[in-house]
């Protein structure tokens, strides 16, 4: 478990990384990862606990991710108070099948958390995430409502329009944080992906980030980096998004899409929706800044039907 | 007059049922209190507004300003009955606001206890003052009631105050001090949040006027005992009118007793006076006198029905003068402005009855306030003039009306808020949205934002916008996304005035024209517009 000493000492560590210049912090990505071209695995398929295993499985396996005795932040789409079937949050047994494999992983805690935008407790209870932590009975889950004393204000080194914002302390000492979005339409940013579901990871006055959101969603990916991320497409929001409402919306796609690197994930459901990837501008500002790939072409797609 | 009728033994029994029944009652009230909130499920499993339907006063002036019989209020039918066959225990025995008086009995010491009742006639004075203007359709009777202070002062001040307390210390322990600490108060502060305090932290207007209704009573305690019970309180003068109909009551002191007075001494309500005459209008049945009377003289007595004397303490004159002056303040009222103009800022929960039926059932309870879960509705100083004062209005900067709540009429003890289902209160307008074109920052400064369209709850969206191309003020063509507002949608939530990402005022704001309680307060109609919608959900 995360302690304050513990914390307090990355933090030191990561200020004193961050003073050598050029250092590994942000120089993304490394010359290796580079050539090695990134690995993305995209499942469709009707059985929605099958999907995840193996998206999970295609690229590497949750082992990879997750090292025994390590703790873990699974941060799906809570941040609407609408049920599961109208596609505005992510689905239940996606994260339900995320988490287990945490926990097969040998996982020390894995907590669950959204900063909602409607009331927090409606949120998590007509989302299906309250039921489903009941029903997962294990200890070493915890959903947690945002406690404000947890956001802290983090510098942004690489930042380009963001300098530092108040962050969700867990998603940055987490040894490993699990970005479970769901893919879905978005007024100003047209779709949101993963690079969007870190605005349920920090806290100030969000409102402010929508003028230039694309360069400030960048910037905070310098910082806030999902050690996998899992896209729960089974079904996605075409319009009104992105909280919908209606059904007629909703578009049952039953694809999940897994990768270790969040500007690929992103690149590739932006095809769902028949757009590209360079029309998200989001994504075209995370690859600029070298966060990831977003070239259909050199990302390496397993495409499995179940 | 007459002996005991049961042995003392018996009476020290009763007077620590009593004590225990207060302690009980007080508890209950404010278990129910805590529970007068979200809690997983659409509807609220228990009556937690049970205090305000079963108050006579609030039952009897809402029933005669709405004339209509209230059922929701009918059980307070009960503490009538109760009242006629026991007197005033519910002041003794059950009152939370009477329970609280007393636990602070340790604390405010006061030099009068003996002397007689200060205004022995007001509280009957007031009683009378609020059933006329009831009867004129002008409810009163919430500024005086206890119960109608008390959870004011409960939820727009010492609750949430509680929380900011707890949140400051424990924040404080978080930030500062060392993980043995921690071990300790964390837990600590997690049980609290899951039992005790609210969910949240939330913002009150009148926090501060809510407060001092409730310390200026406690601190009269320091003047005289019971002061406010027995000087003020006309739900206590028209149970001790009840009571003195009724057939028990306590009896006992006469001249010949002795002249001791220790009974009118220590009575906490001067019920007693010189003769050892015991005021059925104002004993409380509180027992203290019958344990400690050294004569063992004073007992609990059956009485035929109407042979405690007097009727109303109040003169002629004073009777008279107060319908008199009760009766003018309508006619008055009637002729402000707002009569004519209402005032747009004052947006009423969904479910509100229209305005001049609001005003007469709602009681300033302040329950819709404290279950809000938005933190959207507020007590109104005098926006909707002195009779609204507490009374609940949407105050959309800081708090909305959640989409899928129909909380506020579920807890509402008198319907002056109906109860909604959910897809009532989908279609319900409470309001419309409006732009500050001039602050609003696609229009008025070419730059992008939406956050409103975003939040906007309604499945077939009240905001959308347009893309247009804007020249910004360093002259380049800038795409962007304009919000307007579609007028068949919006139903005035305010969730986009309290999300708009501007600092201060809000460049989108709701206002109560167009709210569907009014039908001569509708907007224009669009006659390109489409007038249905909200899809299947």
């Amino acid at each position: 478990m995360i302690n304050r000493r513990r914390f307090t000492r990355r933090l030191v560590y990561a200020a004193a990384g961050m003073m050598v210049p050029f250092s590994p912090v942000f120089v993304r990505p490394s010359p290796a990862a580079a050539q090695k071209p990134p690995e993305l695995a995209v499942v469709s398929g009707p059985d929605y606990p099958a999907l995840v295993r193996e998206a999970l499985r295609l690229i590497g396996g949750m082992e990879r991710f997750v090292r025994p005795g390590k703790s873990v932040v699974v941060k799906p789409n809570i941040a609407w108070d609408r049920p599961p079937e109208l596609a505005a949050t992510t689905h239940p047994q996606v994260v339900g099948t995320v988490v287990e494999l945490v926990l097969a992983a040998g996982a020390k805690q894995v907590t669950i958390f959204d900063h909602t935008c409607n009331e927090p407790r409606r949120c998590y209870v007509n989302s299906g995430m309250t039921e489903l932590i009941e029903t997962l009975r294990d200890r070493r889950v915890r959903l947690e409502h945002i406690d404000r004393r947890k956001f802290v204000r983090t510098s942004i080194p690489a930042g380009r329009s963001l300098r530092e914002w108040e962050i969700y302390q867990d998603i940055l000492t987490a040894d490993c944080h699990i970005n479970v979005p769901i893919a879905k339409h978005h007024g100003l940013s047209r779709l949101t992906l993963g690079l969007k579901n870190v605005m349920g990871a920090i806290g100030g006055n969000r409102g402010r980030l929508h003028h230039g959101l694309a360069q400030n969603l960048a910037d905070l990916a310098t910082v806030i980096k999902p050690t996998v991320t899992l896209i729960d497409a089974t079904r996605i929001l075409m319009d009104n998004g992105p909280q919908g409402g209606r059904l007629e919306d909703v578009r049952r796609t039953d694809t999940v899409i897994a990768s270790a690197d969040p500007v690929a994930a992103d690149a590739v459901a932006t095809t769902l929706f028949g757009l590209r990837p360079e029309d998200i501008e989001t994504t075209v500002a995370a690859a600029r800044m070298g966060l990831g790939e977003m070239d259909m072409s050199r990302i390496t797609v397993r495409e499995h039907r179940l | 007059m007459s002996t005991p009728v049961v042995p003392i033994q018996r009476y020290r029994w009763l007077r620590r049922a009593r004590v225990v029944m207060q302690l009980g009652c007080l508890l209950l009230f404010l278990w129910l209190f805590s529970k007068t909130d979200y809690d997983g499920s659409d509807t609220i499993d228990y009556a937690v507004n049970l205090l305000f339907r079963i108050d006579p006063l609030l039952a009897l002036c809402t029933m005669l300003a709405a004339r209509a019989f209230i059922l929701l209020m009918a059980p307070a039918l009960v503490v009538v009955g109760l009242s006629l066959l026991f007197g005033r225990f519910f002041c003794g025995w059950i009152c939370p606001l009477g329970s609280l008086l007393d636990g602070t009995q340790s604390l405010l010491k006061n030099s009068r206890s003996g002397h007689p009742t200060l205004f022995p006639s007001l509280a009957a004075t007031i009683l009378l003052a609020v059933l006329v203007a009831a009867a004129l359709q002008l409810p009163l009777a919430g500024y005086v009631d206890p119960f109608s202070i008390l959870v004011r002062a409960l939820a727009q001040a010492v609750y949430p105050a509680l929380h900011n307390l707890a949140e400051w210390f424990f924040t404080f322990t978080y930030q500062q001090a060392p993980p043995w600490v921690n071990a300790l108060t964390e837990p600590l502060y997690a049980f609290l949040k899951a039992h005790v305090l609210p969910f949240q932290r939330k913002y009150f207007d009148l926090a501060l006027l809510s407060m001092a209704v409730l310390l200026a009573i406690v601190s009269a305690e320091a003047v005289q005992r019971r002061f406010f019970c027995r000087n003020l309180c006309p739900l206590g003068a028209l149970l001790g009118w009840f009571a003195r109909l009724g057939v028990t009551g306590v009896a006992g002191g006469t001249e010949a007793c002795g002249s001791c007075r220790l009974c009118s001494r220590i009575c906490r309500m001067g019920a007693i006076d010189e003769q050892r005459h015991i005021n059925p209008n104002s004993c409380i049945l509180c027992m203290d006198c019958l344990v400690q009377c050294p004569r063992q003289v004073i007992g609990l007595q059956m009485q035929a029905p109407g042979r405690r004397g007097a009727g109303l303490s109040l003169s002629r004159r004073r009777f008279i003068g107060t319908v008199l002056l009760a009766g003018a303040l309508p006619p008055v009222l009637g002729v402000r402005r707002l009569t004519a103009a209402p005032n747009p800022e004052l947006i009423r929960p969904p479910g509100a009855l229209a305005e001049d039926a609001f005003l007469q059932r709602c009681v300033r309870c302040a329950e819709c306030i404290q279950v809000c879960i938005g933190n959207g509705l507020q007590p109104s100083l005098l926006e909707g003039g002195v009779e609204g004062l507490f009374a609940p209005r949407l105050v959309a900067r800081t708090g909305y009306c959640e989409f899928n709540c129909t909380l506020c009429g579920q807890v509402c003890p008198t319907g002056a808020i109906r109860v909604l289902s959910l897809e009532e209160k989908h279609r319900s307008k409470i309001g419309h949205a409006w732009f500050d074109k001039d602050r609003c920052l696609p229009y008025a400064k070419g730059v992008p934002c939406i956050v409103c369209e975003e939040h906007c709850p309604t499945p077939d969206k009240a905001i959308r916008f347009r893309e247009v191309v804007v020249v910004d003020d360093s002259g380049r063509d800038v795409p962007l996304h304009q919000p307007y507002i579609v007028d068949a949608f919006c139903i005035g939530c305010g969730i986009c005035e309290t999300k708009c990402p501007l600092p201060g005022r809000a460049a989108i704001f709701v206002t109560s024209d167009g709210e569907d309680r009014h039908p001569d307060r509708r907007l224009p109609a669009n006659p390109g517009g489409s007038s249905s919608g909200y899809g299947g959900y």
